[in-house]
């Protein structure tokens, strides 16, 4: 019984990856698919192809095995817990997760097992989800620069073309959802961590709103920015999960079916960074004019806005906060260890260390005027369609790429003013790089962006293309 | 409104050990100079709020979440 | 402990009745608004040249609201308890057209072009505003006293060779001297109540959030809270209860409903559990053998009136607190002050300059810490405090003292253990709980609950109708 709603198509099979968490959902429902096939598949797949991406630091088969059968149980016993109860995830290693280690990267935290979840793994867990294991991360959640090639992990490698960064910080969150070692990926974003990756390796990736989501059991990297968010093949997934993450008090609207229509929206569409910041690639801008045009034709109308503060002022202010609140949450490490750290964190941490206390009141001044001026211009609007970064997926160890990739962006005018916002795959460059851009939406109205993005999915042939490895 | 002139590397050292990074080698140190200087030009560049009742973003609250 | 103090008149003058009192008079129509404000108007002309309380007096203004007041209520529109009560502001409050100097050389020219929330919803409510009060440059208070600044000292009216206790130096004088029927001051480290202990009066730091700072010139926006400075709690309640509420121009404005403070707040403490902060820390100064006889005494009253007391002790000694708050407040009052520091350091006194260098070193990493120290405290006292229905602190160690007297001065303010509430962001009141044998007042602190200023009056009430200080006022 297929038949569920008229818009409801089923999700393409593509030879070795794993199903979408709702796809699977359906089959686990109907008595078609069992939990323990599906964590076998992962398995499987993580086995096949990981040697080569590394998109996992950590991989417990055998308690994630031992949850499918209980899952599998339940489930046959009538007590299913709902749509991910099954369904197979990971978290970027900067959560815990009882009985596992949690290195967030870093030589510093070898050997460290923690003792309980993380609230957010908890709530997966709750909700039925099946954890396989910890992904790769730059380390401590350090997000911008280049790659050096100097963390105790394997550098993980884009699925698309493993000569390519996979974005960061939640390096391995992004590769292993498009890889298929994974259904659902936990990561988190300070000033783009979870929607680089997503763009660098076309998946969905959504930071929701400042302050939904509870980051107990996770590294601190930035207090006032960090954001924990979900990566996922399709928007319907990251709906999914993001109402199980949220928990039952929060007022997070159920998942989008694919809509079909988006009539009577209004979208506010910002196209310049404004001066102090290389525009986007070429093949960006085609993606995005045509996406635009894919809304129109859904219904929604369109009106060109501005970025009240330039993109680049916003990326100083968030820098300068980052750095300074890092260097403050691993100032003893810093002082007792720096040889143990990869060159990016001490970099940072250095940087953090050396900044003045005005100045980093200045950054938070700035950050609330940005804040106050951004959220006037959205409140205005159902949603905002802008880019994410502004390059596709760089090559690795080429340092002007790797730079320019996670500083030329528009990610961070809505870390610094906590907009919740959603990173999606809208196409793909002559050599088969996915394309990308960002959907920001009023605060605590995920809905909407939920909505457009799924939308825009549905009326878009784009989830049909994987990586081939 | 900051001299941005070049930091000394004797500056650095003292300044390290000033606030208690005292395992640092030499070339740590010697990158720490050059991210002196950049610091130095992006606090400077940071744009400083018209009013005094421009606040920082995170305020504090009670209770506290 | 009681030496025999100054005794004022026994009838009451105009300018020494409580608020409750006036405005009893003004809404039968038995007093008028202007004859009242006439009063404090000829009580500024005659005590100013000893007290110092004012940097601005808006005779004309205040006049002017007073006839529209008296008209207005003869035509039946009374607005309620506060209409026609005149009061004066700490001089960091704006006032549209009026000049705000914050004590400061860098500001003497300065008219400001916004009024303060908190004033505004004082003068819809009909109050009459009088002018300005003597402060430190810009709310700084070290400690120390310099007389460097473009005003005069203000002075003590139990005795003027005292200090007034800073920086609202004028607001505590003011109402102590019946200059003004109630002062609004601001408080980041004990602003508000280190005044009114020093005079005798009662001050309120509420909750941080519950009252706007919107239109006040900041000192530390983490720290700072507004607040009344009175002759009794019950007018004190009056006040906060028309300043408070949640105001979209402040970012730290708590979005809550405010209480009806007054109700309830006759209802006595019988079975209240009232902690008892005694040991503040091998580092917190020694305490006057006055003040801690009256504090002693302050606690039989409250136990002979039904609370049950019990020792608490908090997790960190006073010197944990203070630390914090002078981290957080070098930090962003240097943000605040840093293009006066850069471009005019040579006019600001020693205090504030001193201040400001502390900022322009500071590192941010040391600022967050101090912000994520401050978070911890704030949530382990109040698992201490929230045992309790209110809890009862010391306020300063010692009266208010000489001027000539740096270290003592130094003790008063910078030893008292108001900055503890500053830091946590509880509701703290100073209350005179007597006199020292040379007839100064001394207080302690009522503590309460986060957004809990309702049990904190009724205690305080209570206290007060249970004693005889209000009874005594300052003679000049």
């Amino acid at each position: 019984m297929s038949q569920t709603t008229a818009a409801a198509a089923p999700s393409p099979v593509v030879p070795d990856h794993p199903p979408t968490a709702a796809a699977a959902a359906r089959e686990i429902a109907a008595g078609r698919l069992s939990p323990v096939d599906l964590v076998e598949a992962c398995l499987r797949r993580i086995e096949a192809v990981d040697g080569t991406i590394h998109s996992f630091v950590y991989v417990d088969a055998e308690r994630a095995l031992a949850a499918a059968r209980h899952a599998e149980a339940e489930i046959a016993a009538g007590r299913s817990r709902g749509p991910l109860h099954g369904i197979p995830f990971a978290a970027k290693d900067n959560y815990d997760a009882a009985g596992l280690p949690t290195c967030g990267g870093s030589r510093l935290m070898a050997g460290t097992v923690a003792d309980r979840d993380a609230i957010l793994v908890a709530a997966m867990k709750n909700a039925g989800a099946i954890l396989l294991g910890k992904l790769s991360t730059w380390e401590y959640g350090t997000g911008n620069g280049g790659e050096y090639f100097d963390l105790p992990i394997p550098t993980t490698r884009n699925p698309w073309d493993t000569q390519r960064f996979a974005g960061g910080s939640s390096t391995g969150a992004g590769a292993a959802v498009a890889a298929g070692t994974t259904v659902i990926a936990l990561g988190s974003d300070t000033t783009g961590s979870v929607r680089l990756p997503a763009s660098a390796c076309g998946v969905v990736g959504l930071r929701p709103t400042h302050g939904l989501l509870d980051k107990a059991g996770m590294i601190a990297n930035c207090y006032s920015m960090d954001v924990p968010g979900p990566l996922a093949w399709t928007v319907e997934d990251a709906a999914l999960v993001l109402r199980a993450l949220a928990g039952p008090s929060a007022t997070v609207a159920p998942a989008p079916t694919r809509p079909a229509s988006l009539s009577g929206l209004r979208i506010g569409v910002i196209l310049d960074p404004g001066p102090g910041m290389a525009g986007p690639d070429a093949a960006l801008v085609t993606a995005f004019t045509e996406g635009l045009t894919v809304l129109e034709e859904l219904g929604a109308e369109l009106f060109e806005i501005s970025l009240p503060v330039p993109a680049a002022e916003c990326f100083l202010a968030a820098s300068v906060i980052g750095s300074s609140e890092s260097a403050a949450i691993h100032e003893a490490e810093l002082r007792e260890r720096p040889q143990d750290m990869g060159f990016a964190l001490r970099d940072k941490l250095m940087r953090g260390a050396m900044t003045r206390a005005s100045d980093y009141l200045a950054a938070q001044r700035v950050r609330r005027m940005v804040a106050d001026a951004l959220d006037r211009t959205i409140r205005t609007y159902d949603a905002v369609v802008t880019f994410g970064a502004f390059h596709v997926a760089p090559r690795l160890g080429v340092e002007p790429e790797m730079t320019a990739f996670t500083a030329d962006t528009m990610l961070t005018p809505f870390s610094l003013s906590g907009h919740p916002s959603l990173v999606q795959c809208n196409g793909f460059t002559g050599s088969g790089l996915p394309l990308h851009w960002q959907i920001v939406g009023r605060r605590f109205a995920e809905a909407n962006i939920l909505k457009i993005a799924a939308a825009y999915e549905a009326a878009t042939t784009w989830r049909l293309r994987r990586p081939t490895l | 409104m900051t001299d941005t002139t070049p930091w000394t590397i004797d500056e650095i050292a003292a300044y390290a050990a000033r606030y208690g990074l005292t395992r640092l080698e030499p070339a740590h140190l010697e990158r720490m100079r050059e991210i002196a200087d950049k610091v130095a030009l992006a606090s400077a560049a940071i744009p400083r709020m018209p009013r005094k009742s421009d606040e920082p973003a995170p305020v504090f609250r009670v209770p506290l979440t | 402990m009681k030496a025999m103090p100054k005794l004022a008149p026994a009838a009451p003058e105009l300018v020494h009745l409580t608020i409750t009192e006036a405005s009893r008079l003004i809404a039968a129509r038995r007093l008028s608004p202007v004859e009242l404000v006439e009063a404090f108007l000829a009580r500024i002309a005659a005590t100013e040249d000893r007290l110092h309380a004012y940097i601005t007096v808006l005779g004309d203004e205040a006049l002017a609201a007073a006839r529209q007041a008296e008209a207005d209520i003869a035509a039946g529109r009374y607005k309620g308890p506060l209409h026609g009560i005149p009061f004066a502001v700490k001089d960091n409050y704006h006032v549209v057209g009026v000049r705000t100097t914050g004590a400061s050389r860098l500001m003497l020219d300065y008219v400001a072009d916004e009024t303060a929330t908190a004033i505004e919803r004082l003068t819809a409510a009909g109050a009459i505003l009088l002018g300005k009060l003597n402060t430190w440059e810009y709310g700084t208070g070290t400690g120390e006293i310099h007389d460097d600044l473009p005003f005069p000292l203000a002075r003590n009216p139990w005795n003027t060779d005292r200090f007034t206790g800073g920086s609202s130096t004028g607001a505590g004088v003011a109402v102590a001297a019946g200059s003004a029927m109630f002062a609004l001051g601001s408080d980041t480290g004990g602003s508000v109540r280190l005044p009114a202990a020093a005079a005798g009066v009662q001050g309120m730091k509420a909750t941080y959030g519950v009252v706007s700072r919107a239109g006040i010139l900041p000192n530390c926006w983490s720290l700072d809270v507004a607040g009344p400075l009175t002759w009794t709690c019950e007018d004190n309640a009056l006040v906060l209860r028309t300043i408070a509420g949640h105001d979209p121009r402040d970012p730290g404005s708590a979005d809550r409903l405010v209480p009806d403070y007054l109700q309830g707040i006759g209802a006595g403490i019988a079975g209240m559990v009232i902690g008892v902060i005694r040991d503040l820390g091998p580092d917190a100064p020694s305490m006057q053998p006055d003040t801690r006889a009256n504090l002693e005494a302050m606690e039989a009253v409250l136990e002979d009136l039904g609370a049950r007391l019990v020792e608490i002790s908090l997790p960190a000694p006073l010197s944990g607190y203070r630390q914090i708050v002078g981290a957080i407040n070098w930090g962003e009052s240097y943000s605040i002050h840093e293009r006066d520091f850069l471009e005019r350091a040579d006019l600001m006194g020693k205090a504030l300059r001193d201040k400001m260098t502390a900022g322009f070193t500071m590192r941010a990493v040391d600022y967050i810490a101090a912000q994520r120290r401050r978070r911890e405290l704030a949530q382990s006292t109040d698992a201490v405090l929230s045992a309790c229905d209110a809890v009862l602190a010391p306020c300063t160690f010692l009266t208010a003292p000489t001027f000539d007297d740096q270290e003592t001065l130094t003790k008063f303010t910078f030893g008292a253990a108001t900055s503890i509430f500053n830091a946590t962001g509880h509701p703290a009141l100073s209350i005179c709980n007597g006199f020292d044998a040379d007839g100064m007042p001394t207080s302690a602190q009522i503590v309460g609950r986060w957004f809990d200023e309702a049990t904190v009056y009724r205690v305080a009430r209570a206290y007060e109708a249970a004693t005889p200080w209000r009874a005594e006022r300052p003679v000049l």
